[in-house]
């Protein structure tokens, strides 16, 4: 080991809602999932991006006329060239220990504060060598935790577990054809790995996304709440919201769920009432 | 609230009210001048003629009320004569006795009929022609002034069948307050007065202090319930609130009516008391402009009070303030403050730290323009020097220059005199000497504007001239003197140069120095009333006036362009996160530049949606105050910055909205994802 680089697009001091305590979030670029309502496209592709803020722009062409070198595509040479900086590169590398540098010296905020770092996406074990490099200089330093779908190689996510102290994991579709369909996944990966996590001890939360007519169903929740009940977790409910398209713009795409957007979220979460698992709505 | 306090903040908000006041200006300068009246004796008669024609008006469900139906208190001078004194005299801000603390404990305690006796006998023992008799008699006026005011009210209250009130102004303000209650319309007797004496910035200072034993005694002898004191200190709250808009100030809301709960006692004990909650939650449920919170703290402050600082935040109201005692209480001492002053300190109009009582110091006197010094440093040096040390040196030199010239500006001050304020203070009846003379401590205050613009400034110099010689000396200063224009590209490179607010010592270093030679070139000197001069880190209304006329600077930012509003990162500035501004800007040795200005943090109302958020920002500012910060101001981010963000926003790449379990900048939202926002935020305002 040693010498892995990590691309990383955002490290956000103070992320209130990512586990207890301050905490810094990071948010690692790519995710081999393609989920129908993601909210932040920044972190999908792997490679870094020059992105181009929609608001503020005063046309003054000097950024076209510059990618045209490049066959109408924006450069990192066109960022310097805005006058109102509405350009910028998504995605830095950072080496292991720098990243570990970055978080050791907020450590006494998260010390004194219950707080710690939280590795998110994107999805944090699509890097999952880095991941374990910069977890296993933090170990027992700073309290670890991860976001993640559960989208990654099982060996090393056990491998992995024994550096974090915390776990956010997401629990989206059950059914092997919609989660196929809404997240271009193969279910059984996560299924399989969400044993993994059981099996380690590590203590975890899982999380589930309440997205209108998808994830929401009856029969849905209930596949949830059956596997989750004999694992002691708790639940958050995120639900979705209508601003989850906020961000396309920037990334030059469009947002275009093929769900219905507009229609009531189901709230009936009688399925783990029943099965007495904890939750909250987030 | 109950349905009384309801109706009173409902009367505030429908302002139907201010049509009870009268048209009537009133000028009797002309007429003092012509009979050659002393300004001392001007005061008293002012005071007493506007008494005179003052009209108590009160309304079924007041216990305490009292609103002004004179709007505007005329000049003591006329303009001939305020040009005469302002030809050989230093005149700040009007000339007028403002921004200091009253000593409303002893008032209180003593009532104001002893007073009144000491004055009587004074006048009787003092020969004609002695110099004190028109001090004197200034303040005979003044008591009487506040009598008549009382009687007013006393005589309406009996008419209207409000025999409370009536009772109350029978003890009050001639006597100690018998109670609670009588103390509170004691207090917005006096907080009327001083406003129609035309004085401003009117602090009211540690009320949770010096009302303590009144409510206490209450409370434990059961002679009124806890909603009871909640509900008159509600209405005393509303009160300050009546004639804001009459009162003077750069900004309306920008009265000084500043509140202090918390702190140590004179021995340094934690005195954070039941009434200071109670005031904390009287605000809270109010969500209107006066009295502005202070919160004292120290590193031992129980995690309650900051929650309960961290539910007012959320309101949006820009307070609490806090103010850290491990840092303010060394630093007043260091300046030649005694202990038990130093303990007692109260927080100005702003942040300035002052002594109630015992002060006349003028805490915003003058500011440095940090950048302008930065900027003209480097237009007559940086093609002459070989290094960036040569360059700092030369910048050092010029603080130095233009705090003497601050220095020299500020002598031979004129200041009217305020007979009815030298009544409130600790011991000026008993010396003989109005609060315009001065007080047991006289210092003067200088902001110092600017201080990020000036760090970024040298910054970038540092980094793009010196180390990576990407811009040359001439290109800078070519890029400057055009604004820019043309030089997309240098200011881009300037920009991207290391800026404080990032816990990079790059920066971070620059500006620990500058403050250092701030507090070195006033260091020892006096000012012609026996005071020194204290540096301080605020920027009064200096963030846009000393920015205004300044053109480009070497961070990039543009002509005219704002500095950052006190002790913060650079407009336009991204940082790593909120930890590590505050790791940034503990570094600078405060105690040596503690005048007052905070550290302003802004977050997005969403940060405080639930328990979890509020919790984490109070623990937050805790570790602020264990970090050593002096003062700290936290903003719940507005819908109007937001609809400016959306206008101009190259101003705030640094907005961050949560929108939901996620973040992004403000900036990088479609305009439908910003104006839904901007929406949401007009509905949770409500």
């Amino acid at each position: 080991m040693g010498g892995r680089r990590g691309l990383i697009f955002s490290i956000e001091e103070f992320a209130v809602y990512d586990g207890p305590g301050i905490r810094t979030a990071v948010f690692f670029k790519g995710c081999p999932l393609r989920c129908n309502w993601c909210h932040n496209p920044e972190g999908l592709e792997g490679i870094q991006q020059i992105l181009r803020s929609p608001n503020g722009c005063v046309k003054c062409g000097a950024c076209y006329k510059e990618a045209e070198k490049n066959g109408g595509v924006l450069t990192k040479s066109c960022v310097d060239l805005c006058p109102r900086g509405l350009i910028r590169e998504s995605g830095k590398y950072f080496e292991a220990e720098e990243l570990a540098g970055i978080f050791l010296k907020n450590k006494d905020v998260f010390d004194r504060t219950g707080g710690g770092v939280t590795f998110s996406g994107g999805e944090c074990l699509a890097q999952v060598d880095f991941l374990l490099e910069v977890t296993s200089t933090l170990k027992g330093k700073i309290n670890i935790a991860i976001e993640t779908s559960g989208y990654g190689d099982t060996r090393k996510f056990r491998e992995l577990l024994k550096n974090i102290d915390l776990v956010y994991y997401d629990l989206k579709i059950i059914d092997r054809e919609n989660f196929k369909k809404y997240t271009g996944g193969d279910i059984s990966v996560v299924l399989k790995n969400f044993g993994a996590l059981c099996e380690s001890g590590a203590p975890f939360t899982v999380r589930v996304p309440l997205i209108p007519g998808v994830t929401d169903t009856a029969e849905n929740l209930g596949a949830i709440a059956d596997i989750v009940k004999d694992s002691g977790a708790e639940v958050e409910f995120m639900p979705y919201n209508k601003m989850a398209g906020g961000k396309y713009k920037l990334v030059g795409r469009e947002y275009r769920p093929s769900f219905d957007t507009t229609r009531e979220i189901n709230y009936d979460l009688g399925a783990f009432i029943k099965n007495g698992v904890a939750y909250k709505i987030k | 609230m109950d349905n009384r306090v309801r109706i009173i903040y409902e009367r505030l908000l429908s302002k139907e009210y201010k049509k009870l006041r009268r048209d009537t200006s009133y000028d009797f300068a002309k007429e003092y001048a012509s009979v050659g009246l002393s300004a001392a004796k001007r005061s008293g008669d002012r005071l007493l003629r506007l008494a005179e024609l003052e009209r108590a008006i009160l309304f079924p469900e007041d216990r305490i009320g009292m609103m002004r139906t004179i709007k505007k208190v005329p000049p003591l001078l006329t303009e001939k004569e305020y040009d005469e004194i302002s030809a050989d005299h230093f005149i700040f801000d009007g000339g007028i006795v403002f921004n200091i603390a009253s000593d409303y404990g002893k008032t209180l305690s003593e009532g104001m009929e002893k007073k009144r006796a000491f004055i009587s006998e004074k006048l009787e023992e003092l020969s004609e022609g002695d110099e004190k008799r028109d001090f004197y008699k200034a303040c005979l006026d003044s008591v009487d002034a506040l009598y008549i005011i009382a009687e007013k009210y006393r005589a309406e209250a009996e008419r209207s069948g409000n025999t409370e009130l009536a009772q109350a102004l029978k003890v009050v303000p001639k006597y100690e307050p018998k109670s609670y209650y009588q103390a509170l319309v004691f207090l917005r007797l006096l907080n009327f007065t001083l406003w129609l004496n035309g004085n401003k910035h009117i602090t009211l200072g540690r009320f949770d202090q010096y009302a303590y034993p009144y409510f206490e005694r209450d409370i434990k002898s059961g002679a009124i319930s806890y909603d009871e004191a909640f509900s008159l200190t509600q209405e005393f709250f509303i009160s300050l609130n009546f004639d804001a808009d009459l009162y003077p100030g750069v900004q309306q809301g920008d009265n000084g009516q500043s509140m202090v709960l918390g702190g140590v006692d004179k021995n340094g004990k934690s005195v954070f008391n039941d009434l200071s909650k109670l005031c904390l939650e009287a605000s809270l449920e109010l969500k209107i402009i006066d009295p502005k919170i202070n919160i004292r703290v120290d590193k031992n402050t129980p995690d309650e009070v900051y929650l309960l600082g961290t539910e007012l935040t959320k309101q949006g109201l820009g307070f609490p303030q806090y103010s850290n005692d491990d840092a303010v209480i060394p630093a007043l001492v260091k300046w030649g403050y005694d202990i038990e002053d130093a303990r007692n300190y109260v927080v100005a109009a702003c942040w300035e730290f002052i002594i109630p009582g015992v002060a006349m110091d003028i805490v915003n006197i003058e500011a440095l323009n940090f950048p302008k010094i930065v900027r003209d440093t480097v237009f007559s040096d940086l093609k002459k020097v070989k290094s960036f040390d040569e360059l700092f040196e030369r910048v050092r030199e010029n603080i130095f220059v233009e705090a003497e010239k601050m220095v020299a500006s500020t002598k031979n001050i004129y200041i009217q005199p305020s007979p009815f304020q030298s009544l409130l203070m600790t011991d000026r009846i008993e010396e003989g000497v109005d609060i315009s003379e001065g007080a047991k401590y006289n210092n003067y205050g200088f902001h110092g504007a600017g201080l990020s613009t000036a760090t970024d400034s040298l910054a970038a110099v540092k980094k793009c001239v010196f180390e990576e010689g990407s811009v040359s000396a001439e290109v800078l200063l070519n890029a400057l003197e055009s604004d820019f224009e043309g030089y997309a590209e240098v200011r881009n490179r300037l920009l991207k140069a290391p800026k404080m607010g990032n816990n990079d010592d790059y920066a971070d270093g620059i500006a620990v120095k500058l403050l250092d030679c701030f507090a070195d070139s006033l260091e020892g000197k006096k000012n012609d009333r026996g005071g020194i001069f204290r540096a301080g880190t605020g920027s009064a209304m200096y963030y846009i006036w000393s920015a205004e006329n300044l053109g480009a600077t070497p961070d990039g930012r543009e002509k005219g362009s704002p500095f950052a509003a006190n002790y913060s990162p650079s407009l336009g500035v991204k940082p790593s996160g909120v930890i590590s501004v505050i790791k940034s800007f503990v570094k600078p040795d405060l105690k040596r530049v503690c005048n007052g200005g905070p550290l302003t943090l802004e977050f997005h109302d969403t940060v405080f949606k639930n328990d979890e958020g509020t919790g984490k920002v109070a623990a937050l500012v805790k570790y602020f105050i264990s970090a050593g910060g002096h003062q700290l101001q936290l903003n719940a981010v507005n819908r109007d910055k937001l609809l400016d963000a959306q206008k101009h926003p190259e101003k705030y790449p640094d907005l961050i909205v949560r929108v939901w379990g996620w973040s992004g900048y403000f900036n990088e939202l479609d305009a439908a994802y910003q104006n839904h926002i901007i929406k949401r935020m007009e509905f949770s305002s409500q």
